[in-house]
């Protein structure tokens, strides 16, 4: 049934988290009340991205967003927007005060500059419906493949795009692929990679939950490619949205006969499980990964034997992650002289030439629009943050920007012109990693920041290996005590050592690369941790125990008449004055918490 | 074959050899903590770091599972493998610094003193550094994955699951085996699990030389506890033979040999103590049987010859108690005989290598061989108390709360008409002498008797005591009845004698009474065969009759009286002799 208007209702996790299933009964209940029912759909769909502003919905085909949105908002939208088609100004996006509202989705500038591959879906498909895939294209860079192309043909086409694994290696997928297929061997797997454990990060979660035969489709063309019969996606439990959505689709793929035997009437048959993983950071790492699926503790093991000639149950094994596998169909289905043409260097030679393709980045942190942005490799960070994440919030500077999970590195704002590629990245110590992207402003301290990183790595390690359960530890000790003000400079070079040697000796990638923020904080704001050392100041004052809180008297007695706020607020009982006069606090007492700071109206407590 | 360049010699292994192995073969040291040949590399100390060049790439790889390729280049000693070693060194020695191979190790790496203090610090000798030998010698070699790790990160650990006592856990202790800094121990699970031996008293591997002066001395193979027996797994043993004289498929065979004359000298055991649960015997710790403390009086024995406590400590009294099931209406009525004067031994021994206290509980004392009394006589002057009375119950008791538990024993001393009850830390039993078990299968394989005891009996107890009435088999030692060692030796040797003269003679002299079977009027019944109280009758397949073997034949005549067709007769002695007989006797 055809029908006038489409409401699209984000159903990303962060949506759902705002209530937005909620919503979409509302409108139902709403439109029926109306008797809308037949002439407007409610449609849910994958992550829009922009989950700052959640819940979101967008108005099809005129494409009006919507954000922000509450139960009680819903009869006055459909009154408005439905009945008397006047489209509701005070629920759309405003980009800055005083400025007009933007009604479409398109002009919004968070969306303008992104580049949809891997999630050129979302947000227009309800993803529990393989129909809906299918009607915008889906399967027929799978048909192509097996009717018209030879799995030599496939691998060529692969190989030329240039395309590099997503999850943080940029390991050259057709490189890849190649070398497994040439390993002798019957039985053979394929992997999706869905573990995604960065904090913050939700790249993959959002293309499984708004696209997930995409992925399974990309896993489908590479198992021909490679001549295996059987794919697993390792995902984690902690994504019940996506998890269902997967399911759902690999149940409806195996429906229409797009996983099983004889696909599209050829020889070719494959199958996917579903792993659920528990939740261990190092089950990202693909050998851990392995262990996991075949029942053993997650742990990862040498790789001078690579996985793709003895992975999973010691077959030749290919792990791609959720993002690469999107990937794959678009470029079947569109050539690879298309994709090369996004993205930077030169990749018709040298595989690892250039950056080709889109990249999905989390933008996190102290930027105006957070969210989840596809964006061409080889726009610049600046780009990113300014035109995108619409800037600093609150017009502070920005200090550094700090790209690939917990294990990437500090790039300062001297080199925001720094294009998204994965060799420019890996060169100033950062990585492009899974695609975290966290903007710190001139509050955030580094070390305070390193201090967290490090102590989710370190955390997460798992401790098979000395360099990384025992110098991490370490490290977390040492960056302790410079925060608390227990740091010397001999401190400094100590932990720039033990980094350097957790770099080069460990196992896995996990602690070959949990020093980098500590290794680039150190790189290029040496100058912030020597302040820490000598003086025992954090100019951020972030690092509360090197912070002395003082009351201005004047400020006290005369702006806010003696309040008693902070005296009251203070667990310590280390602030004294009588009402209505200055208060002063005792230095002897206080513990630093900050919450006198946190209550004072009239800003009389200082920080120095 | 490839080559490779390990430090700027060439060295040429197997391919797919290890980087450590290759080096090893070239006579250059590589520091590890956690590699083992008995299972897959493990990688996990990272102190076998090497540094390896290939092409214009150099990178930093762990050598015990990194492969050898063609043309390889190894620095093992750069100044960046050097930084890194002592850096990991300095990790693992701040938070283990009393392990002796984390201390060696640090001192042959050159690391004095960490800069970093860990706040995870394990001051114990004996902490876990978590190698991971234990769980992969589990895992890979014995197969039974037991043991794993627990935790994640700082806090990794190797546990049991669940903390609890493992029902896959064969007790095979190779995980303590393997263990570089004996973090683990085998604790003895005899009580709950039986005796592994009859004098089980620490322990041993599967494979083992029964005692230093075992002869011949070779190792033997316990089938019960060996892993390659039980689960398949394992056979670290053969590896390691290089005469490759380990064989798991030889088995007991039997083997037959044709003799004229058997000495049976099948011996004694001593009775279950357990039965007897008044003394507490493998209920409280320190009480042993005589057999065991003689083993661990032994040199060679578990404690290299210190008399010791379970806990480690020295007694501080010692009780001895004779006549344990024997000279004991309930169990056997004899005396044991030898316990008296190897009681005397160990009081003589308790106090010659402890200042213990010593207390004999005996009944009589028994010291009648030559130079015993002596020897008793000796021993009182040594200060050894002597109670005369038999003991009722060994019971645990507490001097002071906390202390260390005594055992109690309570007696009666008849001597001055008291119950005492008197304070020790161990106490030694003299358990009864008693006929193997399987004394009466002997009795019957041999047609031999035996006495109301069951030890076998001898033919007269006087004037023949080394043969029975089976002519041919002879017995001596303890099999006869309980004797010491003079006696034994004193016996056997008589019976030696007996069988030589009888070899020397080259021919047997028989009693001329027999039975014979007349084949033409033989049915083939075979009632007689099983009558035989000397298995002298046999069956003859081919001729389908029974026939009796002349030198086994006693002519007793059970056959001749029990045969229904009257087919056996016995020689001189057939019913027509004796009418006649009885004839000439009536006609006089």
């Amino acid at each position: 049934m055809a029908y006038r208007t489409y409401l699209m209702v984000c159903a990303g996790t962060g949506c759902v988290a705002n209530q937005s299933m909620k919503i979409k009964e509302a409108f139902e209940k709403e439109l029926e009340k109306r008797k809308l029912q037949n002439e407007v759909s409610v449609v849910t769909t994958g992550c829009n991205g922009f989950c700052g502003v959640g819940p979101i919905m967008v108005v099809q085909p005129d494409g009006i967003f919507y954000q922000l949105l509450k139960v009680s908002d819903i009869p006055l939208l459909v009154e408005e927007h439905l009945i008397k088609g006047r489209p509701v100004k005070k629920f759309m996006y405003i980009p800055g005060e005083k400025e007009p509202p933007i009604p479409k989705m398109r002009d919004i500038d968070f969306f303008k500059k992104q580049m949809l591959i891997a999630l050129r879906n979302r947000g227009l498909i309800d993803p529990e419906k393989i129909e809906e895939y299918i009607a915008r294209g889906g399967y027929s860079a799978l048909a192509k493949a097996l009717t018209e192309m030879t799995p030599d043909g496939v691998l060529d086409e692969i190989k030329k795009s240039g395309l590099r694994g997503r999850g943080g290696g940029g390991f050259p997928t057709g490189v890849k692929w190649e070398t497994m297929r040439k390993v002798p061997g019957d039985k053979r797997y394929v992997i999706c990679n869905a573990d995604e454990g960065d904090p913050g990060a939700f790249m993959d979660r959002s293309i499984i939950e708004s696209d997930p035969h995409a992925v399974i489709e990309g896993m489908l063309i590479g198992a021909y490619a490679m001549g295996s019969s059987d794919g697993y996606v390792y995902i984690r439990n902690e994504y019940p949205i996506a998890l269902e959505r997967l399911k759902k689709a690999t149940g409806q793929a195996r429906e229409f006969g797009l996983l099983g035997e004889n696909i599209f009437g050829t020889d070719f048959k494959f199958d996917i499980k579903i792993t659920r993983g528990a939740g261990a950071f190092v089950c990202g790492e693909s050998t851990a990964l392995m262990a996991s699926i075949e029942g053993r503790p997650g742990e990862p093991r040498a790789k001078y034997i690579h996985t793709v000639e003895k992975g999973l149950y010691d077959s030749p094994t290919c792990l791609n992650n959720v993002e690469t596998w999107a990937n794959v169909p678009q470029i079947i289905l569109k050539g690879a002289k298309w994709f090369t043409s996004i993205g930077t260097g030169d990749v018709t030679h040298d595989p690892w030439g250039g950056s080709k393709g889109t990249k999905v980045f989390s933008l996190t942190g102290k930027v105006v629009n957070t969210g989840l942005v596809e964006v061409p490799m080889g726009i610049t960070l600046k780009e990113i943050i300014f035109d995108i994440g619409g800037g600093i919030k609150d017009g502070k500077r920005i200090k550094t920007v700090q790209t690939g999970g917990p294990s990437g590195g500090f790039i300062p704002e001297s080199m925001l012109d720094l294009p998204v590629d994965y060799d420019e990245l890996t060169k100033v110590g950062s990585m492009m990693g899974s695609g975290g992207m966290i903007v710190a402003d001139e509050d955030n301290c580094v070390v305070d920041m390193a201090k967290y990183f490090l102590t989710f790595t370190q955390e997460e390690s798992c401790g098979k290996c000395t360099p990384c359960r025992e110098g991490t530890k370490r490290m977390l000790d040492i960056l302790e005590n410079i925060t608390v003000g227990k740091g010397t400079e001999e401190d400094l070079e100590l932990l720039e050592e033990l980094s350097n040697m957790v770099v080069e000796s460990s196992l896995c990638a996990l602690g070959g690369s949990a020093p980098n923020p500590v290794l680039t904080s150190l790189k290029y704001f040496r100058d912030e941790y020597l302040v820490h050392v000598r003086d025992k100041k954090c100019p951020a004052h972030a690092c509360r125990q090197l912070n002395v809180y003082t009351i201005e008297e004047e400020k006290c007695a005369t702006v806010g008449h003696g309040c008693d706020m902070c005296k009251k607020s203070c667990p310590d009982y280390a602030i004294m004055g009588e009402p209505k006069k200055a208060h002063y606090i005792d230095q002897m007492k206080c513990h630093k918490c900050g919450a006198c700071f946190d209550v004072c109206n009239f800003k009389a407590i200082k920080i120095e | 074959m490839v080559t490779v360049n390990i430090d700027g010699k060439n060295v040429e292994v197997l391919e797919e050899t290890s980087i450590l192995k290759a080096a090893e073969s070239a006579g250059i040291w590589i520091p590890t903590l956690c590699y083992s040949e008995l299972f897959e590399p493990y990688g996990v100390c990272r102190l076998c770091t090497v540094e390896v060049i290939r092409g214009k790439r150099s990178r930093l790889v762990t050598s015990c599972n990194y492969p050898v390729r063609e043309g390889l280049t190894v620095l093992t000693n750069s100044d960046k493998v050097k930084w890194i070693r002592k850096l990991i060194m300095e990790l693992t020695y701040s938070r283990w610094p009393n392990v002796p191979v984390v201390k060696d190790m640090a001192a042959a790496l050159g690391v004095s003193e960490p800069r970093f203090k860990s706040l995870e610090q394990d001051l114990a000798p004996d902490a876990c550094i978590l190698c991971g030998n234990c769980v992969n010698i589990c895992r890979d070699v014995v197969k039974a994955s037991v043991l794993s790790f627990e935790g994640i990160g700082i806090g990794r650990k190797v546990v049991l699951p669940y903390n609890e006592q493992s029902e896959t856990c064969i007790v095979c202790g190779a995980c303590a085996q393997v263990c570089p800094t004996g973090h683990i121990k085998i604790k003895s699970l005899e009580k709950e699990r039986g005796a592994l031996q009859d004098w089980y008293l620490g322990p041993k591997t599967a494979i083992n030389i029964p005692t230093l002066q075992a002869v011949p001395r070779v190792p033997i193979i316990d089938e019960k506890s060996c892993i390659k027996m039980q689960t398949g797994g394992c056979g670290v043993c053969s590896t390691y033979c290089e005469p490759e004289a380990i064989n798991y498929e030889a088995k007991d065979e039997e083997i037959e040999i044709e003799v004229g004359q058997i000495l049976i000298t099948t011996g004694y055991q001593t009775i279950d103590l357990k039965q007897m649960s008044q003394y507490g015997y493998g209920r409280l710790d320190d009480v042993y049987s005589s057999l065991e403390f003689e083993h661990m009086l032994n040199s060679t024995g578990p404690t290299g010859g210190t008399i010791l406590c379970k806990d480690g400590s020295e007694p501080r009294a010692v009780g001895i108690v004779h006549c344990i099931g024997s000279r004991d209406e309930n169990f056997h009525k004899y005396c044991s005989r030898v316990c008296c004067m190897y009681a005397l031994k160990f009081a003589h021994l308790v106090k010659d290598r402890t200042p213990a206290e010593v207390y004999q509980f005996y009944i009589d004392m028994r010291a009648f061989g030559k130079g015993y009394e002596e020897f008793y006589k000796r021993l009182l002057d040594e200060g050894v108390n002597m109670i005369r009375g038999k003991v009722a119950e060994i019971s645990e008791g507490y001097l002071n709360n906390g202390d260390k538990p005594y055992l109690n024993i309570k007696c009666e001393d008849t001597l001055i008409g008291k119950f005492r009850e008197i304070p020790v830390d161990m106490v030694i039993l003299c358990p009864a002498i008693e006929p193997q078990f399987d004394a009466s299968n002997i009795k019957k394989i041999f047609s031999i008797s035996q006495s109301p005891d069951k030890f076998f009996l001898e033919r007269h107890p006087k004037l023949d005591p080394v043969s029975t009435m089976t002519d041919g088999v002879f017995i001596a030692g303890c099999a006869q009845g309980p004797k010491d060692i003079p006696d034994s030796v004193a016996q056997a040797s008589a019976a030696a004698a007996r069988i030589l003269s009888l070899i020397s003679l080259g021919e047997v002299a028989v009693d001329p009474i027999k039975a014979e079977v007349m084949d033409e009027y033989c049915s083939g019944c075979r009632m007689c065969n099983s009558l035989c109280p000397y298995s002298a009758i046999s069956f003859q397949e081919e001729k389908k009759i029974s026939y009796i073997n002349d030198m086994l034949c006693k002519g007793c005549g059970t056959c001749v009286s029990a045969c229904p067709a009257s087919a056996i007769i016995g020689k001189g002695f057939t019913d027509k002799q004796i009418l006649a007989e009885l004839e000439g006797i009536l006609s006089v």
